[in-house]
């Protein structure tokens, strides 16, 4: 046996369980599901009918409990399954919580929640006001130490292939924080410029907020932070690391893929080389991508970041053999040279001048060499980005007519819809299912082509469905000039050698590591994967680095070690954390007007102003509760931020079970009429605790609707309890006394306020019970007795109660008062019922757990050596709650002696 | 107003992108809350969410006694005057 004794809950009850059995010299372990033991005492302001200070008697405890040594604690931790054996004792499954700071290491102080940019309800001040993702619970917190409300990884970052933090940067940009945003996109990409004008934005198809109104413009937001901060810094801020390693490793190709090796690999302080057949680095973010999508100034800075790192870009270097590096004394080798050739028609007149193929117009284009098509017909062949990027451009050359031909229809074309509708309000136009069959010349130059109307089929392996031509349909076109874009390949006429790794197509390397047959070579990006996209090249770059560090490294290359993201949060968890939501405008135009971008090379798409910029980022959801922004890495000094934990898993046995997983609150919501959520005034007597105690949210009391002291203070009793109308027939037996306590603190602190107490009978059954609420009413405390039926707001803002006259003749009554506290009930909390996997654990018929022997032998359950303490088995004040646990205590101290013999 | 009142959550959330704004408002002295809301262009109620999440911060500290109308003025801590 671990344990004697498990505690669940560390509240009153659990502490005094744990304490009674510890002190009887028994091993307990108490597990509590939040941060800090404590429970709901050490957040109330003070306790009747003494009005002894609860901080200053629960903190003892709490201290007491946690520093026993016959007491192990774990906060941040669940019970999630507890199995009884026939033995008589208990196996108990925990899942211990990962927090993303070491408390050996965190001192208390707070830097990272005072750093941390993203605000959620703190429900220790029950919502009255914010608290940061990085959170102390509260001061008097045992443990006091920092922790980090990790939900998940937030869909967009989840989504994202390059790995760059989504959310993160949102959050900075959010907080106004561009620079810092910046930084945190440097730390998983070189190329922040290029992504946020031509990424294809997956995060942004996960985005939870398309649920809503529209995605969070994650690319857009992403260019406003590089944006910024290239106009800031014109060159890198970082250097090359100040301690190299020895290893040299070479890259094959200046694309996203090699630039994002060389960049991670450099950051680890290898000597890399780039390698680049071209006259310029970049591949596909230079010559492919039209420049009114992405300008080369915009490349050229990008590609500073990892050149700034001391990587050295050999342009101009066509590696051809493997050996020739490997007798350079290269260590490594990473080939990302890309899909960089067309796939060929194979029809016909294919090799006539006018008959470009897509990647070598763009390149001439891009090359500052572009054809002049003033006043020519243009054809383009294809239906993908490539074809739409080639059609623009084409257009920007002067040509007067521009049509793109696609062998399917447009429900299969893989262009984005938004690239075709670009193109169609530039006025090019679209033939589905159709395809040039033959180009026709004269004197060596297109003059005509030959198409054949298409008609769809079965689908085929790609799951399109699979154009067929229909005999006799050909037409002939006149035609200047046709380009065709039907795919793109690797160049694996390149490689002399091939050094093994070439199959007939693709390059094929392990999916995981990307390591090839060859084991120092790696290789990754559109090479290996086929045409994809930036991110998808940076991802695989960035998975290559890290495998060629691995092996470099001399350590196995484990396939789980790259990708350690937590999983996505699921978008339905995240919406319902709200019933209700503001839906804000998404939409935004931010286009240049067609006519006039077509006349030159500009960019098409407008930047984010910094006011969108803040108000867009601002409908995040902060899905994942933390955004990984790092700020609290950068603030806390102690270094305990460790983002890698993770959550355990563990099993203990235990000879007996306390539950004390205590009581919920009556949501007020359920009462509409009272105006809980409606009026800002209106509030519960919990939150009144709050603002009463030492550690308030507030300066002092005040109205949540203005911050004005309130003067005229209503209360209304049994909100909730001995009410059919909720299915709460119970007394709940603490709020009398706690609102003549309540009473009697606001007496003291705001002299001048009146408080009434709306009630149908006082009950004041306890010790020194009657004296203190005869003492109220003495201090000046109304006691009307009157039922309230509603709380309405009056013209003046004031919130109006009305009320039938219990203690005069039944009518209705309206008072005016400028704050109302709803002195809301106990519910039984049900967490501790399902607990128990091989049998059930009985509840009462008010659903708290059964006492099978209340009036002789209180705190013994339905399951033998399983004891219920406190509030988790009937409505109870603290002074009973520490009485029962002590009985708790004492049955299941009995109980182990029996398991034990 | 008998329409429920924006969540606690979401106007929490818009802290972060309203403290610039809740900060601006208090260059030229302190204000109340009202002072506040009014300068801001944003419901009282929510300003209160914003501005005490920044004195729990503290971003903003309230001044020793309130007004005679029972309000008291938020001024901006030493430590946001220095920055
Ligand atoms: C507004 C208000 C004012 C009050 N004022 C007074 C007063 O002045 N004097 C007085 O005597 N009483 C007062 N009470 C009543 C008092 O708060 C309760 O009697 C007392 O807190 C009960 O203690 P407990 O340990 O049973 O529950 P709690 O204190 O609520 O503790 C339960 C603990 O269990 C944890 N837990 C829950 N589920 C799990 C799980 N599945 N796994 C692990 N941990 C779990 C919770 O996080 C919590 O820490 C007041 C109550 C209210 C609502
Ligand atoms: S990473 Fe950012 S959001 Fe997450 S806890 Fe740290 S500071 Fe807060
Ligand atoms: S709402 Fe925010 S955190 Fe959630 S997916 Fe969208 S951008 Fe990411």
């Amino acid at each position: 046996m671990d344990y004697d004794a498990l505690v669940v809950g560390g509240g009153t009850a659990g502490m005094e369980s744990a304490l009674s059995l510890g002190d009887m010299g028994y091993s307990v372990l108490l597990v509590e599901k939040e941060a800090s033991i404590g429970g709901t005492m050490i957040l109330l302001s003070k306790v009747f009918p003494t009005l002894d200070c609860a901080s200053c008697i629960a903190t003892p405890k709490m201290a007491a409990t946690f520093h026993h040594p016959q007491v192990k604690t774990l906060t941040s931790a669940e019970v999630t399954g507890i199995e009884k054996k026939p033995n008589g004792t208990f196996d108990v499954h925990i899942n211990k919580k990962a927090t993303f700071v070491d408390p050996d290491r965190c001192t208390g102080c707070s830097s990272c929640e005072e750093a941390c940019t993203v605000a959620i309800p703190d429900q220790f001040n029950f919502d009255l006001v914010a608290r940061r993702a990085a959170y102390i619970p509260y001061s008097q917190a045992v443990p006091k130490k920092a922790v980090i409300e990790r939900a998940g990884t937030s869909p967009c970052t989840f989504a994202c292939p390059a790995g760059i933090k989504a959310h993160g940067y949102v959050s900075l940009v959010r907080s106004g924080l561009y620079e810092e945003a910046m930084d945190l996109i440097l730390e998983d990409t070189a190329i922040p410029g290029s992504l946020g004008r031509a990424c294809y934005a997956p995060c942004e198809d996960d985005c939870t907020r398309c649920e809503l109104e529209s995605a969070v413009p994650l690319r857009l937001l992403k260019r406003f932070a590089a944006d910024y901060y290239y106009e800031k810094h014109p060159y890198p801020k970082q250097g090359p690391r100040n301690q190299l390693r020895s290893e040299k490793v070479a890259v094959i190709g200046s694309g996203p893929a090699g630039l994002s090796a060389a960049y991670d690999l450099a950051k680890q302080g290898y000597r890399v080389t780039i390698f680049e057949a071209d006259e310029e680095p970049g591949g596909m973010l230079r010559y492919a991508i039209p420049s009114y999508r992405l300008p080369n100034e915009v490349v050229d800075r990008d590609i500073e970041n990892v050149t700034a790192l001391g990587v050295e870009i050999r342009t101009g270097e066509r590696v051809r053999e493997l050996a020739t590096l490997e007798s350079m004394g290269y260590d490594a080798v990473f080939i990302a040279c890309g899909a960089a050739r067309d796939r060929m028609m194979e029809v016909d007149g294919e090799d006539l001048g006018g008959v470009f193929s897509s990647l070598d117009f763009l390149r001439r284009v891009n090359g500052g060499n572009p054809p002049d098509l003033t006043g020519q017909n243009v054809l383009v062949v294809g239906g993908g980005n490539v074809a739409i990027d080639s059609a623009r451009v084409a257009r920007r050359l002067g040509a007067t007519r521009v049509t793109i031909q696609y062998r399917r229809s447009r429900a299969e074309m893989p262009a984005f819809d938004w690239e075709i509708e670009a193109a169609e309000a530039e006025g090019i136009e679209f033939e589905y299912l159709k395809v040039p069959v033959r180009f026709e010349g004269s004197d060596g130059r297109l003059a005509r082509v030959q198409s054949i109307d298409m008609q769809l089929g079965e689908p085929d392996e790609s799951g399109r469905r699979r154009p067929i031509p229909i005999e006799g349909s050909e037409q002939t076109y006149d035609m200047d000039v046709s380009i065709t874009a039907i795919g793109l390949v690797p160049h694996t006429a390149d490689w002399a050698d091939g050094g093994g790794v070439f199959g007939d197509g693709n390059m094929y390397a392990d999916p995981n590591t990307l390591q090839t047959a060859l084991p120092h070579v790696f290789a990754g990006g559109d090479v290996v994967t086929g045409p994809s996209s930036i991110t998808h090249a940076i991802g695989q770059g960035r998975r290559a680095a890290h495998y060629i560090d691995c092996y470099l490294r001399g350590v196995g290359l484990s396939p789980q070690s790259f990708d350690g993201k937590l999983p996505a949060v699921a978008r339905d968890e995240v919406l319902a954390r709200q019933k209700a939501f503001r839906y804000l405008n998404g939409d935004r135009t931010a286009e240049r007007p067609p006519q006039e971008r077509i006349g030159d090379f500009e960019e098409v798409e407008l930047p984010l102003t910094e006011e969108e910029a803040r108000v867009s980022a601002a409908r995040c959801l902060d899905c994942g509760g933390c955004s990984e922004c790092h700020q609290c890495l950068s603030a806390c000094q102690a270094q305990a931020i460790d983002f890698s934990m993770r959550d355990e898993q563990l099993t203990v046995t235990a000879g007996s079970v306390v539950v004390s997983t205590g009581f919920e609150l009556f949501q007020p919501l359920r009462k509409p009429q009272y105006g809980y959520g409606r009026f800002p005034d209106v509030i519960t007597a919990m939150q009144m605790d709050r603002l009463l105690s030492p550690t308030r949210p507030y300066n002092t009391v005040l109205r949540p609707s203005d911050g004005k002291i309130p003067d005229n203070i209503a209360y209304v009793l049994c909100a909730g309890s001995r009410d059919c109308q909720v299915g709460n027939e119970l007394c709940s037996r603490v709020c009398c006394m706690y609102t003549v306590k309540q009473a009697q603190l606001i007496m003291g602190a705001l002299p001048l306020a009146d408080v009434t107490i709306y009630y149908i009978d006082v009950r004041a059954f306890g010790k020194g019970f009657e004296e203190f609420y005869q003492q109220s009413a003495a201090m000046g405390v109304y006691f009307v007795k009157g039922k309230v039926a509603n709380v309405d707001e009056g013209p003046n803002g004031n919130l109006i109660v009305r009320y039938e006259n219990i203690a005069g003749d039944g009518e209705v009554v309206e008072a005016e008062h400028d704050l109302v506290v709803l002195s809301v009930g106990m519910m039984p909390n049900q967490d501790a019922l399902g607990l128990f996997t091989h049998e059930q654990l009985k509840q009462d018929s008010h659903h708290y757990v059964h006492e099978i022997d209340e009036d002789l032998s209180p705190a013994r359950t339905s399951i033998d050596g399983v004891f219920a303490a406190g509030s988790t088995a009937a409505v109870m004040d603290i002074p009973d709650t520490i009485l029962h646990s002590s009985a708790a205590a004492a049955l299941a101290g009995a109980h182990v002696e029996r398991v034990r013999t | 107003m008998s329409e429920l009142l924006r969540e606690p959550r979401e106007v929490m959330r818009d802290e972060m992108a309203m403290r610039r704004h809740l900060l601006a408002a208090l260059e030229d002295g302190p204000k109340t809350v009202p002072e506040i809301a009014r300068v801001m262009g944003q419901p009282s109620h929510e300003v209160m969410y914003w501005l005490m999440a920044a004195r729990r911060y503290g971003l903003v500290k309230e001044s020793s006694q309130p007004n005679a109308d029972d309000y008291f003025a938020y001024a901006l801590s030493e430590k946001e005057q220095q920055t």
